[in-house]
């Protein structure tokens, strides 16, 4: 194999993406629309939930209850209802997501130092909305419950301050949020989008390189020349892995400086797992391109194996350990699940060599093991 | 003015045409293998194992006290929510399994916690989350908040009536009742979603394909000059496609969302097949405007990601809108996929009528209509 060859290859492959304005604009266009957009339109905060209260009891004590709710900026008061029976149809119409139901007797049965059961509707459509409200009024109830067994310990001893906590509250819960303390979701998606999107753009960017020139035929002129394997596969994957970098980068500085997602970790380190992983990428593209014939077969093989797993089978949304046995499997299999922890690693955790090291390993071998894959299955005298 | 006979003419015309393109499309096994694939495999796929939920959420116990009472506080956290991994043996091994990822919960529970809860005096309980993953740390966080709520509840009833003031401590139960997903089934959601999904996929790579590829080859030339007008070379075209993609609906339906998930599908499935075939119909003006930029399939497949991301981002099935900035919100308002989401939820889970229904609808066929004038016009101008 000569460097200088696979060069040329490179070179030759370089003006054809340059002269083709259309593509190469969208080559380095659509990773940064695509973070752009995820970032600003994924944003798992749910906030200013459309809410309502059918508040049966209407007293004092109930009003102060809801207002727990009302108040917190995640709920957007929407008024009050007279009874359960538009709840459905206001919900489905995407007036209401959330509607409190606070049954008849509850400033009664709380005065007599009861128990007492409210409800909350909540839309189900969407579960991962769902969830989060779930999250919502699970906390804000924990606080509003506290505070009225606080008070009603108040009322029957008379007991000062600090015994009054011990009294109501014998446990305190005092919960650290690592890594992400504010819980900005953007500061969670943002290491994670880099996956996704350097998952998907470089095997699309060298498919359709390479697919093309088998398409038109061109492929020819490199099976009827002195250009060996090695150099040919070398050359091609060289403009694209260059390119994906640079997305890399661009893709780096969004996350960091618009989304303001804080950067704790080993730069070095970032910086080494990520050109790894954009080969492993574009190792991808190139096993493809070699396998199909025509362009529209290798943009739709490549949307299979890239996209699914890169959104669902990596940790990105949905953590391994809630995976399903045979998921978790899949998700163990692909490059994806170990740069995702590297991304957020090294972006959120502030770790680098000493934990994530094996991750490195593993995008080394797969990068080697698609290039193996690559040389071997391409053939400069194919069956046709 | 036509004359009877020359509608008829069309109309034979037309109708072999349609035969035409539905031929063609069968001819191109890849892309027929895919459809199969996309509507069934992948729905499939996108909709088993994946748990958007706090499920099996790792959690180890540091506890320091290794009393009765502390196993007791620690047994509380209980799957489905939580699964205990190996305790951590100092602060130290905590920190290395939360930056590892090992655990996404450590909670510490202090030496004298028994002896504090005996004496009267309030303990407490370290609970460090790993939010790099947002949603699932505000789960986290409010579930254990839940958890010792409750049990503070209990514990202070008693230390209530050991003073003499009453076994008794008022609390608030939050239940909480999720709409038209009672269970919070994953897959119901997923399924739909990637249906939809899927739907609008196609509705723009299909004719924006083969409107290209006929460019690319140069058979649209062949087209042009027979005796067919622009609309009824495309209006074909169109139909034919939206055939295939309703059957692709039918087959998912049918095997996946009904067979394998248990959808239950409460609306009206004719309206559902109905709202579908105008959606893919307007929207497939989007396509037709995409291939008269492109000049090749490269470009139309980048323009594609380009136009379908954001479309996805802003149909509302992450985002609700109310969470998002008023300037994106308007974007949202002119995306058909919007109002497509809305309506397609709509019927399948929320059983919703074509009357509840009629704003979104309307909204998507304007937009539809504005689209594929849009689309027909350029086409006409460029070609005809």
């Amino acid at each position: 194999m000569k460097l200088v060859r696979a060069m040329v290859v490179a070179r030759k492959e370089w003006q054809e993406i340059r002269r083709d304005r259309l593509f190469l604009a969208l080559c380095l266009v659509v990773p940064v629309v695509l973070m752009l957009l995820f970032g600003y339109g994924l944003s798992l905060d749910v906030e200013n939930i459309p809410f309502a209260v059918v508040d049966h009891d209407d007293t004092p004590a109930s009003r102060d209850y809801a207002s727990h709710f009302s108040d917190s900026r995640y709920f957007d008061f929407r008024g009050r209802l007279a009874d359960e029976g538009a709840i459905d149809r206001l919900v489905a119409a995407n007036a209401l997501r959330a509607v409190l139901v606070i049954p008849p007797g509850f400033g009664r049965d709380l005065a007599a130092g009861r128990s007492v059961r409210v409800q909350t509707v909540i839309d189900g459509t969407f579960p991962v909305r769902a969830m989060t409200m779930r999250g919502y009024v699970l906390a804000i109830n924990a606080q509003a419950s506290t505070g009225i067994a606080l008070e009603w310990a108040r009322a029957a001893t008379g007991a000062d301050e600090r015994s009054l906590a011990a009294l109501a509250q014998p446990v305190r819960l005092e919960t650290r949020n690592l890594y992400n303390q504010p819980l900005r979701s953007v500061w969670s998606m943002a290491p994670k989008l880099i996956m996704v999107i350097l998952m998907i753009a470089p095997p699309f960017l060298t498919v359709l390189g390479v697919v093309r020139e088998k398409e038109s035929g061109s492929i020819f002129n490199i099976y009827a020349s002195t250009v060996s394997k090695a150099e040919f596969l070398l050359g091609k994957l060289v403009p694209y892995v260059v390119i994906s970098l640079f997305n890399a980068l661009l893709l780096f500085l969004l996350a960091r400086y618009l989304f303001g997602a804080p950067f704790k970790g080993d730069p070095l380190f970032f910086a080494l797992a990520t050109a790894m992983y954009v080969v492993c990428t574009t190792g991808i593209g190139l096993v493809i391109s070699v396998l199909v014939r025509t362009q529209t077969a290798a943009m739709v093989v490549v949307a299979i194996v890239t996209v699914v797993p890169a959104a669902l089978y990596s940790g990105a949304i949905i953590p391994i350990e809630s995976l399903s046995p045979a998921a978790a499997g899949v998700a163990h299999l692909l490059p994806a699940m170990y740069y995702a922890q590297v991304a957020t690693g090294s972006f959120l955790k502030g770790v680098g060599w000493p934990v994530l090291w094996p991750n490195l390993l593993v995008l080394a071998g797969y990068a080697a093991l698609l290039m193996a894959a690559g040389y071997l299955l391409f053939s400069k005298r194919p069956r046709t | 003015m036509m004359s009877r006979m020359d509608w008829r003419d069309v109309l034979g015309r037309g109708l072999e045409l349609v035969r035409k393109e539905l031929l063609q499309l069968w001819r191109d096994r890849v892309l027929i293998l895919f459809l199969l694939y996309v509507f069934t495999v992948d729905i499939y796929l996108a909709g088993s194992g994946l748990s958007f939920s706090l499920h099996n959420a790792t959690i180890a116990v540091m506890d320091q006290d290794m009393s009765h009472a502390s196993r007791e506080l620690a047994s509380r956290f209980q799957p489905p929510e939580f699964q205990r991994v190996a305790a951590p043996g100092d602060p130290r091994a905590a920190q290395q399994l939360l930056d590892t990822g090992r655990s996404m919960v450590v909670m510490q529970i202090p030496p004298r916690f028994q002896a504090d809860l005996g004496a009267g005096r309030q303990a407490a309980v370290q609970y460090l989350v790993d939010s790099s993953n947002s949603v699932l740390g505000l789960l986290a966080g409010s579930h254990a908040a839940e958890i010792v709520g409750r049990y503070n509840l209990e514990q202070g009833a008693a230390r209530l009536a050991a003073t003499g003031a009453g076994g008794r401590l008022p609390g608030v139960d939050n239940a909480q009742r999720a709409l038209f997903n009672a269970n919070q089934n994953e897959a119901w959601f997923m399924g739909i979603a990637e249906l939809l999904m899927l739907v609008t996929v196609f509705a723009i790579i299909l004719p924006a394909v083969a409107a290209v590829r006929e460019k690319e080859r140069g058979t649209i030339e062949q087209l042009l000059v027979s005796p067919l007008r622009p609309l009824e070379i495309l209006l074909p075209k169109v139909l034919a496609m939206t055939l295939v993609i309703l059957a692709g609906v039918t087959l998912a339906i049918a095997l996946v969302l009904r067979g394998v998930f248990d959808v239950p599908i409460r609306g009206s499935l004719p309206l559902f097949y109905a709202i579908s075939a105008l959606y893919v119909f307007t929207t497939s003006g989007i396509g037709l405007l995409l291939a008269t930029i492109a000049r090749n399939l490269a470009q139309v497949g980048m323009l594609a990601i380009m136009v379908l991301a954001p479309m996805m981002f802003l149909s509302g099935m992450w985002t609700p809108p109310e969470a998002l900035a008023t300037p994106v919100r308007v974007l949202m308002a002119v995306s058909p996929m919007h109002y497509y989401i809305d309506a397609g939820f709509g019927v399948l889970l929320k059983g919703m009528t074509l009357a509840e229904l009629a704003q979104p609808l309307l909204a998507m066929a304007l937009l539809g209509a504005l689209a594929f004038g849009a689309g027909l016009a350029r086409f006409r101008r460029q070609f005809a």
